[in-house]
């Protein structure tokens, strides 16, 4: 509730998302609360299983439903409970408002069309948004498309078949807009025909094309090469200015998260143990799983700063833990922490910690 | 010379062979057709080799004795003295039924262990070696695979005589290429592992890495297949037998009596019928054995 | 003309690559139309390294430099089409070459734990398996080895152990543990922590260091990780598209890249600071080359700042910049 922007986009209260699994029922996510307003670029991060990718797949609502299972809380954005609708509803949001990329491009894209119709059908989704106020759903859209329209005879150019529909302009522009060069001859290509990072650009044009308040971005970079990464990276942060989004990223690079995000969440074994801005994070880190982390990043050679790992390893999630789960691990863990759980709070202006060494 | 003291998470988790156990009870437990398909094998099994044993000790543990005519009445129905009746000559059928059991089984097990092991080594052997080497024992396969099963079989059995060696030396010739096929499948898969090339740093030659790394990885992708299989061979034993080329009368043979019985179809249906049913419980009980261990071994 | 690149001359050489070079050849079936058909794919070309005892050196390059093929043409996994690779004077691509000896003293830790470890063995058979084939030792001297590694990577219980039931971390130490059991000289670790969390991540680095202490290891680390070439090794080898674009020690390099590629690389990594946000200034243009149609010259070319027209049609040699630094550059001034 620190924002300085007035209308919250998104804020989260008391998520908590359950799994069956073969070793019982894991916990990935608990009591999860934050907010977001508009134009904010926020990273979620965490090492593996502490829940994130959990959570920004209920937001965008494609938590496989069961073995998932939403115990509490509510997702409002903008004011409506996202939980609460029927998925009928729900599913107008997704892909319009909330838009999602994935860390591997190849599996969200469809390898059997090419990435000009692929743009094409999400720019018909939006304007078919528009022009009947319903969204339509994410899928089956190119059945339709292709059977409302003639099939254009190929031109010289190869132009795609939405070009008599006069769609090549739009496309050409979404393509233009995520900076890839020659866009005209990517409109013909096949997903697997590109590479890694053009095809993360595709995905984010194809997200962005529907114009979304708030784009969800899950590793997106993770396995990308790290000029590819650089790259892709800067294009999100220029985009988010200029299509007035604002930027979830879950990773678990904090060093990625620092470089372009304005505030920075850290999840640990599906709680959250701090929120903060980004800078202060970095200079006034106050939970002791996020000290340790940022300990563990090495930087410079091992001759002038030995690296400090954390000692032990995360508890299993299918075990409740009594009080804090990362008190076996912490060095400042006191009695209080072992038997009572830490509640996110805020301690500092826009500066919330779950830690017992600040306070109830 | 230890490492920093990095506590290890304490996890008590059963250690591996308590967890196989355990999951193959939960199969059986869960899984009804599982349970009816592992009774049936079960009782076949053991049906099958207390005869075997039972002949080798020139005992008998059939009720009456399967080849002797005249025990009853012929033609009786099925009565508490004769469980499956009598047939045309007053044998028993109950006791030739029982008594056959093990040819089937036999021939079938005989033969999917012939599958597994030639195919096994075929395919993974082909897989391994890549090339050329791969080509020609697949283009090998290729031919046996193309061998009709019925065909070759009757020409065996004209040319060498009738008998159920034989006719499991038919099957094993044809049976094999499937099994090579999915063996070559699973070891291209693991082919390029780094566990491969780790064994090769290990200084493991060809044949080790084949026997200890490749063959046991994709074992269980066999198993669920041959399990699958040997249903299928006892129906084409079965098959073979109807047509007369497997026992020489008046040893019993279920497929043999089915052929021998279906004159009495309407007169007296006793006789073609139990055979059959046995035949079909026979091909059921691996059936839904093999598919319970395909849903429990292969999903995991 | 491609010089040689090394070091001083009296350091102790482990291992010596000379113009090593590894081709691909392409099965494109059988067209008697087509005509000009690229026929290779050229991996690796042309290296030449020195790795001193002792020391470690990262080999750092994205995808597609032929840093992992690099590896396995040293191992002689993959033997070289071209070019030499000596070890300890040995040269291990003339004439016959008795494996089982060559790997008791190099050995190697594969890229993803998952599958570097048989998910049928135990811990101690998978540590124990280098032991038991390269080595004639009894069954009590080889348990005695096996039990001394797992305690020297903190797995003393784990012995009976699957890897299915281990974390990635565990498994990637018992790959450390399986490939230390038999005492080599030489290590080559093929993104020893890509997979792992920074936590875990932190925890193998430490171990890595600490081993190579007290056991006296070379390394040779093949990473895209610029922070852990950076933390962990002496010597920086970068390659670009087959070749070795710069090399030299660690500390300036990083520094003060000179090679215009190398430049890019290392201002690409993210530093863990918002107040140094260095990604926003990037700008690089293109992609990485093909590797079966590479640029001619030098392949860097169409993507540099700097190229001019010599660029395109001459390779540029290694040559000596700075001590001990060497750059493949017709122009590696303009980057001082």
């Amino acid at each position: 509730m620190s924002s300085n922007r007035n209308r919250k986009l998104l804020a989260i209260s008391d998520l908590s998302i359950s799994f069956e699994s073969r070793q019982g029922t894991v916990l990935a996510v608990q009591k999860a609360s934050l907010e977001m307003g508009e134009n904010q670029f926020v990273a979620v991060v965490g090492e593996s299983g502490c829940g994130k990718s959990t959570l920004a797949l209920a937001i965008i609502g494609l938590l496989g439903i069961p073995p998932a299972k939403i115990e509490t809380g509510k997702i409002e954005y903008k004011s409506v409970d996202l939980l609460a609708l029927k998925e009928s509803d729900r599913r107008k949001y997704r892909g319009t408002e909330i838009a999602m990329i994935f860390q591997e491009p190849l599996t969200s894209l469809n390898p059997v069309y090419k990435i000009g119709d692929q743009i094409a059908e999400a720019i018909i989704v939006r304007e078919r948004r528009n022009e009947h106020g319903e969204g339509v759903g994410e899928t089956g859209i190119m059945q339709r498309a292709y059977s409302t329209k003639s099939v254009a005879a190929p031109s010289k150019l190869h132009l795609p078949r939405f070009a008599s529909k006069g769609l090549e302009p739009a496309i050409l522009d979404a393509l233009k807009r995520v900076r890839i060069a020659d866009p005209e001859e990517i409109i013909d290509r096949y997903p697997f025909e590109l590479s890694g990072g053009m095809r993360q650009r595709v995905m984010i044009a194809m997200a962005l094309s529907q114009k979304p308040a708030l784009l969800l971005a899950d590793e997106p970079t993770t396995a990308l090469d790290v000029t590819t990464q650089a790259q892709v990276l800067k294009l999100m942060k220029t985009l988010m200015s200029e299509v007035n989004t604002s930027i979830l990223l879950i990773t678990h690079d904090l060093a990625v998260a620092s470089q372009v995000a304005d505030r920075i969440i850290v999840m640990y074994a599906g709680d959250l143990v701090e929120d903060c801005d980004a800078f202060e994070l970095f200079s006034e880190p106050l939970h002791p799983y996020t000290v340790g982390l940022l300990a563990c990043i090495p930087s410079g050679s091992k001759n002038v700063a030995k690296l400090k790992p954390i000692p032990g390893s995360v508890l299993e999630l299918n075990k409740p833990t009594i009080g804090c789960k990362f008190a076996s691990r912490c060095a400042h863990a006191m009695n209080v922490c072992r038997e009572k759980k830490p509640v996110l709070a805020e301690v500092k202006q826009g500066h919330r910690v779950a830690c017992f060494l600040y306070g109830e | 010379m230890t490492s920093e003291s990095a506590k290890e998470e304490d996890t008590t988790r059963a250690s591996p062979t308590h967890e196989r156990l355990g999951t193959i009870l939960y199969a059986l437990r869960s899984n009804k057709g599982v349970l009816i398909g592992a009774s049936l094998v079960t009782l076949l099994i053991v049906t099958g080799l207390a005869v075997f044993i039972a002949g080798i000790l020139h005992g008998r543990i059939t009720p009456y004795n399967p080849i002797q005519q005249d025990v009853g009445p012929a033609l009786a129905a099925p009565s508490w003295a004769h469980l499956m009746g009598t047939d045309d000559l007053g044998r028993d059928v109950f006791s030739r039924v029982v008594a056959a059991t093990p040819n089937d089984l036999a021939v079938s097990f005989v033969v999917i262990a012939f599958s597994l092991i030639v195919g096994a080594f075929v395919g993974t052997y082909a897989a391994f070696r890549g090339g050329l080497v791969d080509e020609a024992l697949m283009r090998m396969t290729d031919i046996f695979f193309a061998i009709p099963a019925l065909v070759l079989a009757m020409a065996i059995g004209i040319a060498l005589g009738p008998g159920i060696t034989n006719m499991a030396i038919a099957l094993m010739i044809i049976w094999w290429p499937p099994y090579a096929r999915l063996a070559r499948g699973e070891a291209l898969k693991i082919a390029h592992q780094n566990y491969i090339e780790a064994a090769r740093m290990s200084g493991a030659g060809r044949l080790r890495i084949l026997l200890e790394h490749a063959l046991p990885n994709i074992s269980v992708t066999l198993l669920i297949y041959a399990s699958l299989d040997v249903g299928t061979v006892i129906l084409i034993y079965a098959g073979l037998s109807y047509l007369g080329l497997a026992v020489r009368p008046p040893s019993p043979d279920w497929g043999q009596m089915v052929s021998a019985y279906q004159d009495y179809t309407f007169s007296a249906p006793w006789l073609p019928l139990f055979p059959g049913i046995v035949i079909a419980l026979g091909v059921i009980g691996f059936s839904l054995l093999g598919d319970g261990l395909k849903d429990t071994l292969g999903a995991s | 003309m491609v010089s040689e690149v090394g070091d001083r001359p009296d350091d102790d050489v482990i291992l010596e690559t000379k113009n090593l070079s590894k081709y691909f050849p392409i099965r494109r079936g059988f067209n008697p139309f087509a005509r000009n058909q690229p026929r290779y794919i050229q991996a690796v070309s042309d290296v030449s390294m020195r790795i001193p005892r002792g020391k470690t050196v990262a080999v750092l390059g994205e995808s597609g430099c032929g840093k992992t093929t690099l590896a396995r043409t040293i191992t002689l996994l993959s033997p070289p089409t071209s070019g030499e690779v000596i070890f300890d004077g040995q040269n291990l691509t003339k004439g016959k070459v008795n494996l089982k000896d060559l790997y008791r003293r190099m050995q190697m830790v594969f890229q993803d734990p998952d599958s570097s470890l048989d998910p049928r063995f135990k811990v101690k058979d998978l540590v124990s398996e280098p032991c038991r084939r390269l080595l004639n030792n009894s069954r009590e001297e080889t348990q005695a080895m096996v039990m001394q590694s797992l305690k020297t990577v903190g797995l003393s219980d784990y012995a009976e152990r699957r890897p299915g039931h281990l974390s990635g971390g565990q498994k990637q130490r018992v790959a450390i543990a399986r490939a230390i059991a038999i005492r080599p000289e030489m290590v080559l670790l093929d993104e020893p922590t890509s997979a792992l969390d920074a936590s875990v991540q932190a925890q193998i680095l430490n171990l890595l260091i600490e081993l190579q202490k007290n056991y006296n290891l070379t390394y040779l680390i093949i990473t895209h990780n610029i922070s852990v070439a950076e933390y962990l090794s002496d010597m920086l080898v970068v390659m670009y598209a087959g070749n070795v674009i710069e090399y030299g020690p660690t500390g300036p390099i990083i520094a003060k890249p000179r090679h215009p590629y190398t430049v890019t690389l290392i201002s690409s990594a993210p530093i863990p600071n918002p107040r140094k946000r260095n990604l926003l200034n990037i700008e690089i243009k293109g992609e990485v080359p093909s590797a079966v149609n590479p640029p001619s010259g030098c392949k860097f070319h169409p993507r540099c700042p700097y190229a001019e027209k010599m660029c395109k049609e001459q390779i540029p040699g290694l040559r000596e910049i700075a001590p001990g630094h060497f750059v493949s550059c017709h122009f590696a001034e303009k980057t001082a």
